[in-house]
């Protein structure tokens, strides 16, 4: 019986999918708005990586929208989680045991491989107009290395205060860039305050560099104040 | 040439793959899969990106410094979760005969 409703949800997820792929044609064209994305981007913005130009200057006022969502979750699992005072006293630790010590090999091991993951943030962060990345790549690959570090190391603390106001700094720059951009350039987070450099080079793109690393900034720390709340 | 190369190094690395897929459905508890997974994906990684290095000689830097990650990463992550396994207990098959981990501790409680 069971097997029989096995074989018949099989059966039909194979109908669901066949379907789809008899239907699937491929698009030889792109559609209109995205070919005037791909054709606007170059030569307006002149960011190669299509993307980061529609998401730090056409789209930039939905990424801030998306930042203050993060911004919101990391709140959101402060309050959920409380204040590590707090929590120590009531909480469920005590059946748990203290927080075992890591083996030497996930010591050592985070000891050589946080420098290079945030030498590789870094380079996403900084190469997101240029090709795949950005600031909210790179700012998740730098909680990862936080992430690392937490676990590699029971007395490891993450800095909470330096870390709120870096990630507040960040935001309020991420803002005034943006105002910045209404005075001196088209609009609200316009790119082209900024000269656009040579098509392709490490300092081109306008503004959008600059976008990227302050957005890595707030998103890694946002995603390291989350990492740490989760620590038990 | 070089491209009869890579194609053999990217055929070997999927045949590793495929063996690390297999030993995840096939071995008895959580350790051995997870040494099956780990192992046999690390050198499958390992050889499909030698074998893109040869198809692609101008990435080879990248390829080089990922398959240098992978190295390092890889063993690491699965160090750390075998680990946590052996910590909470979960149970291994009946037929091990060793485990060393387990006689260590002992060893050292009994020492203190």
């Amino acid at each position: 019986m069971r097997r029989a409703f096995v074989i018949l949800v099989v059966a039909l997820f194979g109908l669901v999918f066949t379907s789809l792929v008899i239907a699937h044609s491929e698009r030889h064209s792109l559609r209109p708005l995205a070919e005037s994305y791909v054709k606007l981007v170059p030569q307006e913005l002149g960011a190669p990586n299509v993307i980061t130009g529609i998401l730090l200057t056409y789209r930039a006022f939905d990424t801030l929208g998306e930042v203050a969502v993060l911004f919101m979750v990391a709140a959101g699992v402060g309050l959920v989680l409380g204040p590590s005072g707090q929590r120590r006293r009531s909480s469920p630790r005590k059946a748990v045991g203290p927080a075992r010590p890591s083996s030497e090999i996930v010591q050592s091991g985070a000891q050589i491989l946080a420098p290079l993951i945030s030498i590789f943030a870094a380079y996403i962060i900084m190469n997101g107009h240029r090709s795949a990345g950005g600031g909210f790549q790179g700012g998740a690959v730098t909680a990862s290395g936080v992430l690392l570090l937490v676990l590699a190391s029971t007395r490891y603390r993450v800095d909470l205060e330096f870390l709120s106001m870096t990630e507040s700094a960040a935001g309020v720059l991420f803002v005034l860039t943006g105002i910045a951009g209404l005075i001196f350039a088209g609009g609200f987070l316009d790119n082209r305050m900024l000269p656009l450099g040579q098509f392709g080079a490490f300092f081109s793109a306008g503004a959008i560099p600059i976008l990227s690393v302050l957005l890595g900034v707030k998103v890694g720390c946002e995603l390291s104040v989350i990492i740490d709340r989760f620590r038990a | 040439m070089a491209e009869l190369i890579g194609s053999i190094l990217v055929l070997l690395g999927a045949i590793f793959h495929f063996s690390a897929g297999l030993g995840m459905l096939r071995m008895p508890d959580a350790y051995t899969r997870m040494q099956a997974g780990t192992k046999a994906s690390t050198l499958g990684n390992t050889l499909i990106l030698l074998g893109l290095g040869f198809y692609h000689p101008e990435w080879s830097l990248k390829l080089l410094i990922i398959i240098c990650f992978v190295l390092m990463t890889n063993p690491v992550s699965s160090h750390a979760l075998a680990r946590a396994a052996h910590m909470i207990r979960i149970p291994m098959t009946q037929r091990t005969t060793v485990d060393a981990l387990r006689a260590t501790r002992q060893r050292r409680r009994s020492g203190k």
